[in-house]
């Protein structure tokens, strides 16, 4: 691990630009970060984001540039703030013993509402690290989450339904409690879906969590975490240790009960398996935002799947 | 919320817990059936062995009420480890309540714990020191050949020679026992509270050393127990120099009086360490949280 401020980025952070990025210019610049100065995408600003021209939410900067216009949208009749959903500001994440090396990078980024985004990259590229800043897992070294205009607090956590990549139900416990503690703790659980859905895969409610397969505990995991109606569901490598046969179940459960006010960040390797699900992806490299950018824009634009550009941006 | 949240801490530990009452439960069983095994009437050999089974029995429920009192600081610090530092870390940390709301919680409940577990202790106590009281009584009863037929006299002698000995206790003490009981169960109260603050704090501590969080939430607990060792030290300096003054001076002193300021600023020392290990713990989870 490098121990000094050896980010490739470092040099090229420029926080007070607010370019999205370029999806009309060939993205290559990606894996030109050793000459250093072409490395423009750090800053993502809403007010460029709508190039997608999908139902992604406006959000329109003020001319200042400091304040977004708060306009209420609206998905399937209901109302839903304009404040962006998720937002991170200059965010960094050092962690004890790793010298100045800092796993996230001043990240800037907002995530609007209704879109299904991969977070892709590398092993060790932050994606975890970044994931469990915004679920409040981890305390920034500087910067800052905001989810509906809050830091990750008791209010945040309530709308943001996270399945993390770790078995972290208890296994003492039974299904069907485990499903009675997700609906005791969350509001927004629902009880009738969780237990259709298992009813669906035929897992007996009544086994322990112990006494069930990895495959089975992630498949119960990820339907307590469908079942809820959040605002942010965030999935840190859902589909990792699952057989393929799963696999294609979890993303439909992903998509079936995929509320379209909602977002989801899914964190994955495993991009062919997702990437028709996706709209939109955010490339992450040594702790850094390399390209966040609509999934039909890296198709239309480079005439490339997102698996094949991945593989590309990140040839070893 | 909260009530969900102990709903859920006390599921966790109603298990650890059953199993040390049982234990509890066996040995006093175990110690009252040897009890009314003596009999006088047996020959000699077989009185040996009955007062041999007695003190087997004996340390057995001594050391049966030692292992339930390890055992339940073990679970209540193992529990604590598992939900908020290991994978399960994931679902505590994640819940929409406040850190601070999930440490009271587990704190509370687990005083309550350990407090119900002193309570058991006490009612098998009582149970033997019954059974033990009754037997002799009824050896008295058997041996007066139907001089006595029935055991209220008995007990009356019984009672009044133990409340001349409380009374003696008391002149002692230079306080009322009933004031002395209640002394001593809010001191208790709050060292357990203290001390179930510390651990708890040692665990979090631990997690400082990222590679060995287990070692490092004990070697953390034998740092603190140092320091207290040392402010217990601090403490008893009142009790000597009392001591010392009594030998010198011819001052005299009640037994309460002489202890009473070493066992105060003992109490004062323990409850400032644990303050500052709440503060610890609550920064550690709120902070430092970094779960693997």
């Amino acid at each position: 691990m490098n121990n000094n401020n050896e980010n490739p980025m470092a040099a090229q952070q420029d926080n007070s630009a607010s370019v999205y990025p370029q999806q009309n210019s060939n993205p290559v610049p990606l894996t030109q970060q050793e000459g250093g100065s072409a490395y423009p995408q750090q800053t993502v600003s809403p007010s460029s984001y709508p190039q997608q021209e999908s139902s992604a939410p406006l959000y329109t900067q003020k001319e200042s540039g400091s304040a977004y216009t708060q306009q209420d949208q609206m998905y399937g009749g209901e109302s839903v703030s304009a404040i962006p959903l998720l937002q991170l500001n200059d965010l960094c994440k050092r962690y004890p013993g790793m010298g100045s090396y800092m796993s996230v990078f001043h990240m800037n980024l907002i995530i609007p509402r209704g879109r299904i985004i991969g977070l892709l990259g590398p092993n060790g590229c932050g994606k975890s690290t970044l994931i469990k800043m915004i679920n409040g897992l981890l305390t920034p070294t500087c910067g800052n989450v905001l989810i509906n205009g809050l830091n990750p607090c008791a209010a945040t956590k309530k709308v943001i339904s996270y399945l993390p990549e770790r078995t972290y139900l208890d296994n003492s416990m039974k299904v069907s409690q485990m499903v009675g503690y997700f609906a005791d703790f969350y509001e927004d659980f629902s009880t009738e879906k969780a237990f259709q859905m298992l009813g669906a895969l035929g897992i007996n409610t009544e086994a322990r969590l112990k006494t069930l397969s990895k495959g089975t505990k992630e498949k119960v995991q990820l339907i307590l975490v469908m079942s809820r109606h959040a605002d942010l569901y965030i999935l840190d490598e859902p589909i990792a240790g699952v057989d393929p046969a799963a696999r294609d179940y979890i993303l439909r459960t992903i998509i079936t009960n995929y509320n379209p006010g909602s977002t989801i960040l899914l964190s994955t390797h495993l991009i062919s398996d997702i990437e028709n699900i996706l709209d939109d992806v955010i490339f992450m490299k040594n702790g850094s935002l390399m390209l966040y950018t609509s999934v039909d824009a890296i198709r239309s634009q480079m005439g490339k799947s997102v698996d094949t550009y991945f593989r590309e941006v990140y040839a070893c | 919320m909260l009530g969900k949240l102990f709903k859920y801490e006390w599921k966790g530990l109603r298990f650890p817990m059953l199993i040390m009452l049982i234990v509890l439960a066996g040995t006093t069983v175990l110690t009252c059936s040897v009890i009314v095994t003596i009999n006088p009437k047996f020959d000699e050999t077989l009185t040996w062995y009955s007062v041999m089974a007695l003190m087997l029995s004996i340390f057995l429920y001594y050391f049966g009420i030692i292992g339930c009192s390890l055992g339940v600081m073990l679970t209540i610090a193992i529990r604590f480890y598992k939900t908020c530092y290991t994978d399960q870390g994931y679902l505590t940390h994640t819940l929409p309540v406040s850190t601070q709301k999930i440490l009271n919680v587990k704190l509370i409940s687990s005083v309550a714990a350990i407090l119900f577990l002193i309570l058991a202790v006490a009612v098998s106590l009582l149970v033997i020191a019954n059974v033990g009281v009754n037997h002799i009584l009824s050896i008295a009863i058997a041996e007066s050949n139907g001089y006595l037929t029935d055991t209220a006299d008995l007990r009356r002698l019984f009672f009044q020679e133990l409340s001349s000995a409380l009374s003696e206790f008391e002149t002692e003490l230079g306080i009322s026992l009933g004031t002395y009981i209640v002394y001593l169960v809010v001191y208790f109260i709050i060292a357990i509270i203290a001390n179930t603050v510390t651990i708890l704090g040692c665990v979090s501590l631990g997690q400082l050393y990222t590679k060995h969080r287990i070692i490092g939430a004990i070697a953390a607990y034998f740092v603190v127990q140092f320091i207290l060792k040392i402010l217990g030290y601090i403490a008893s300096i009142p009790m000597y120099s009392k001591l010392m003054r009594a030998d010198m001076y011819y001052e005299e002193y009640t037994a309460f009086g002489l202890m009473s300021p070493t066992m105060d600023l003992a109490l004062f020392f323990s409850v400032v360490v644990a303050v500052i290990m709440y503060f610890i713990n609550l920064h550690m989870l709120t902070k430092k949280l970094n779960l693997e």
